[in-house]
């Protein structure tokens, strides 16, 4: 792998990012709504023009498309996202605040994940066609088949509502409750988990029978090593190639999964923010959320290309 | 590389178990501190004090700050900052204010504050809510520090009751734009934007023993389905706006306890600016071509009530049984009148609602199919909120659904949303002609005699039924959940619910 094969696939981020912030930007002014007159007509019926064309003045909605584009790029080639028009806040604090909680659930959701989904993956393909790899299958059949905010809904009915062993949802810092956060964090974890545990479940399950069909598993076995010795090194360790790949490129579509289970669980992460965004029309904080969580997922597919090279280095070449 | 993999494996395993622990922690330790854990049904987009931003912002904004005036519990005006008010001899109102009362900063409430006040919410540059109504103040005049007089350019009836709307807040002169310095029974600690606001008791507040919580939190759930299921699993002490379909659960469930008012309502706005509904027989064959209960049924769970006249609360003196039905439900005169109008045939039109709300869906569709039996063939448009406001004040659809609530249980109070004579607006029909109606609300207002003032609104009322500038269809419940241990809170009368907030401040742990 080469610095330019990097700067290349770094360019294309970039041109990629800048053309999803340009899309949005677009996409989201030529939407009917008005910011300024929806932020005045919370109570039912709206205020006078006077005080909807003065907001909008004021929010420099009344610039040409042009030039509120121009500045929109140059705030963003200097690294700020711009204001919310909501409530007239820094769009960089507020993701700054509520992405690592995204981030959050998506590795905590992906930690159960890997614990279930590859441990319950292997233990099917070592009992291929018996009650657990029945099982399993047809659980990871019905997990792929309910929608994350059915499963999250039900989570909630049935150990919040039904149990009261947990609470429904929210969120508390880590460092003012430790527990209570965890508590909380746990329901939509599980959500979240629930595809991406079923896709590694069945990767490695599918995975590990092809390893164990090779003949060097065979010729393991005739020199006599321990079968445990014989899975975990020989077949797991082949195993699991594709499986990290198909990793990486699930939690990018993790990301998205997210808003629904934030939203289900009332967890702050990105979801309210760009719901309320969407909803008032709030365009700088819009294409600030849309914008990071694409360059999250470009740089995510890029980290798993880098992976990827680095064990076969004919891929960077390529 | 081996060994690390059989660890993971093997944590793998362990991990279900791990977090066993964690579960079950009785959450009573706020309600032991007297913090009400309060469900918001929506973040306040900010906390202005004269800047309308919704229902959900009013109950933190009247808890931080105070007016002149606010509502008791059986829905009449008690003195605030204010003691008493009356009209003197000239016309003006004349209101006394309270001694001892001070500013979170300390400082005591003067006249000079209200003064300023007022004249911010009535500048030129401002956005406050109530603009309109106090820019018909020509002087504010303080004739002493105690008392404060305002003299309107016209007679103004219902004047004390603009102190009573949770847009209206007197705050101190040395507020700034960015931080707003009230005079309410809790002061604002801490807010997670988007998230959750927290309150404090404010020590100095002039009522004694008042608030009797120490603290409220605020927790934002915009979801109606989570909003109870915070409230049933014990997240909070205490929801807004219980959403219909779980009031029956509310009620069943021997922790919690439901107050409901039917306050808010229904309607339908036309676009008078085109035929067919330039045409009012046109608007009266749809008010009474729908069947209420339909709507009450199915789109509240029956926690409502059919509307066949205008918004005028049952057991008031401005209600009169024969207005009340002036547009029952009769699919003969609905189709006679749109044959007089001369559409015998029907019409292919469209209504406007939104998607966003199950209840303006809901209600669109009934709506929908009543129409069809008399021949006006509607098509539904249900985009999203914001995009149903634009088209809405652009006057950009035919007929659309809207629900809202009076600005209080005034007649006066409908103007917002029967004077079609103001700026276009999605909560009020546009460009409908109602000539009478509105000269009707102008003359209600400028009379003080209570005899005459009820004469007046029932002759609006008849004008009303005719010119057709909306269409009632149903009262709508609006209801408030909580724990049986929480004592205190009344849900105010009619229109006044949402004003329901202000009681937090009585409200405390049983």
């Amino acid at each position: 792998m080469s610095a330019t094969w990097l700067a290349r696939k770094l360019t294309v981020v970039a041109g990629l990012a800048w053309l999803v912030a340009t899309i949005v930007f677009l996409a989201l002014h030529m939407v009917p709504g008005d910011p300024a007159e929806l932020l005045l007509s919370t109570g039912g019926v709206s205020p006078d023009p006077a005080s909807v064309a003065e907001l909008r003045e004021k929010l420099g909605l009344e610039r040409p498309l042009l030039v509120q584009y121009a500045a929109f790029i140059s705030g963003l080639l200097r690294g700020d996202l711009g204001t919310s028009l909501i409530d007239d806040y820094p769009v960089i604090s507020e993701i700054a605040l509520r992405l690592p909680r995204t981030l959050e659930l998506i590795a905590a959701g992906s930690v159960i994940a890997i614990l279930v989904g590859v441990p319950a993956g292997v233990f099917a393909a070592l009992d291929r066609g018996g009650a657990f790899d029945r099982a399993a299958s047809g659980v990871t059949a019905l997990l792929l088949a309910v929608p994350v905010f059915v499963l999250g809904t039900l989570l909630v009915l049935l150990f919040a509502q039904t149990l009261r062993i947990m609470p429904a949802g929210g969120f508390v810092p880590f460092a003012q409750d430790p527990v209570q956060h965890l508590k909380l964090l746990i329901l939509p974890a599980i959500a979240i988990a629930k595809g991406l545990a079923a896709v590694l479940f069945r990767m490695t399950r599918a995975a590990m029978l092809d390893a164990l069909a090779n003949d060097y598993v065979r010729t393991a076995r005739a020199k006599g090593l321990s079968p445990t010795r014989v899975i975990v090194v020989h077949v797991l360790r082949n195993a699991l190639n594709p499986v990290v790949t198909v990793l990486g490129l699930q939690m990018g579509t993790l990301l998205g999964g997210t808003v629904l289970v934030e939203y289900v669980f009332n967890w702050p992460g990105m979801s309210t923010p760009l719901l309320r965004a969407v909803e008032g029309r709030d365009y700088p904080m819009v294409v600030g959320i849309v914008l990071t969580i694409s360059v999250l997922f470009l740089l995510l597919n890029l980290v798993v290309e880098l992976v990827h090279a680095l064990l076969d280095p004919r891929v960077a070449h390529s | 590389m081996t060994i690390s993999r059989r660890t993971m494996l093997a944590a793998g395993l362990a991990a279900p178990f791990a977090s066993l622990p964690l579960l079950s922690r009785p959450a009573s330790a706020r309600r032991a501190a007297g913090i009400l854990r309060y469900g918001l049904s929506a973040f306040p987009p900010n906390l202005q004090p004269w800047v309308s931003t919704g229902a959900s912002a009013g109950t933190v904004k009247m808890l931080i700050h105070r007016s002149l005036v606010s509502y008791s519990p059986n829905g009449e005006l008690r003195g605030e900052l204010a003691t008493s008010w009356s009209l003197d001899g000239d016309g003006a109102w004349v209101f006394k204010l309270r001694p001892g009362c001070v500013f979170h900063n300390g400082d005591p409430v003067t006249a000079e504050d209200v003064k300023w006040s007022i004249e911010q919410i009535a500048g030129e540059k401002s956005t406050a809510y109530m603009r309109s109504q106090f820019q018909s103040v020509e002087r504010i005049e303080i004739p002493d520090p105690g008392t404060i007089r305002l003299v309107t350019k016209t007679p103004q009836a219902t004047l004390p009751s603009w102190f009573g709307n949770y847009n209206t807040f007197i705050l101190s002169r040395k507020s700034t734009p960015t931080e707003f310095i009230g005079a309410g029974p809790f002061r604002l600690v801490g807010q997670e934007r988007g998230s959750s606001v927290e309150i404090t008791a404010f020590d100095k507040f002039y009522k004694p023993g008042i608030p009797k919580l120490k603290g409220i939190k605020f927790v934002v759930y915009a979801d109606e389905n989570l909003r109870f299921a915070a409230l049933q699993s014990g997240d909070v002490d205490m929801i807004e706006y219980v959403p219909w379909q779980s009031m029956a659960a509310v009620e069943a469930d021997p922790r919690l306890k439901l107050d409901t008012q039917q306050g808010p309502f229904m309607d339908v706005l036309f676009n008078g600016s085109k035929p067919p509904f330039n045409d009012p027989r046109v608007r009266r064959a749809v008010a009474h071509a729908v069947r209420r209960e339909d709507i009450v049924k199915v789109a509240f769970f029956g926690r409502g009530k059919p509307l066949e006249g205008l918004p005028i609360a049952e057991g008031t003196p401005w209600w009169d049984k024969d207005l009340a039905h002036g547009w029952n439900y009769d699919p003969a005169r609905a189709k006679a009148l749109l044959t007089e109008a001369g559409f015998g045939n029907g019409f292919q039109t469209t209504l406007l609602a939104t998607a966003q709300f199950g209840m303006h869906k809901d209600t669109a569709e009934i709506v929908q199919q009543h129409l069809a039996a008399v021949g006006i063939q509607c098509e539904l448009q249900l985009p999203d909120w914001s995009t149903r406001v634009a088209r809405g004040s652009k006057g950009q659809y035919d007929m659309a659904i809207h629900g809202v609530s009076s600005d209080n249980n005034d007649p006066d109070g409908l103007t917002v949303v029967l004077d079609t004579s103001l700026s276009p607006s999605h909560g009020r029909s546009f460009r409908v002609d109602a000539p009478r109606t509105i000269a009707a609300l102008a003359k209600g207002r400028a009379e003080f005699d209570q005899a005459k003032r009820v004469e007046i609104y029932k002759e609006m009322q008849r004008a009303a039924l005719e010119e057709v500038p909306l269409v009632g269809l149903a009262w709508r419940s609006q209801g408030y959940g909580m724990d049986k241990s929480v004592v205190g809170f009344t849900n105010l009368p009619g229109a006044l619910s949402n004003s329901s907030g202000n009681m937090l401040e009585e409200t405390y742990f049983g």
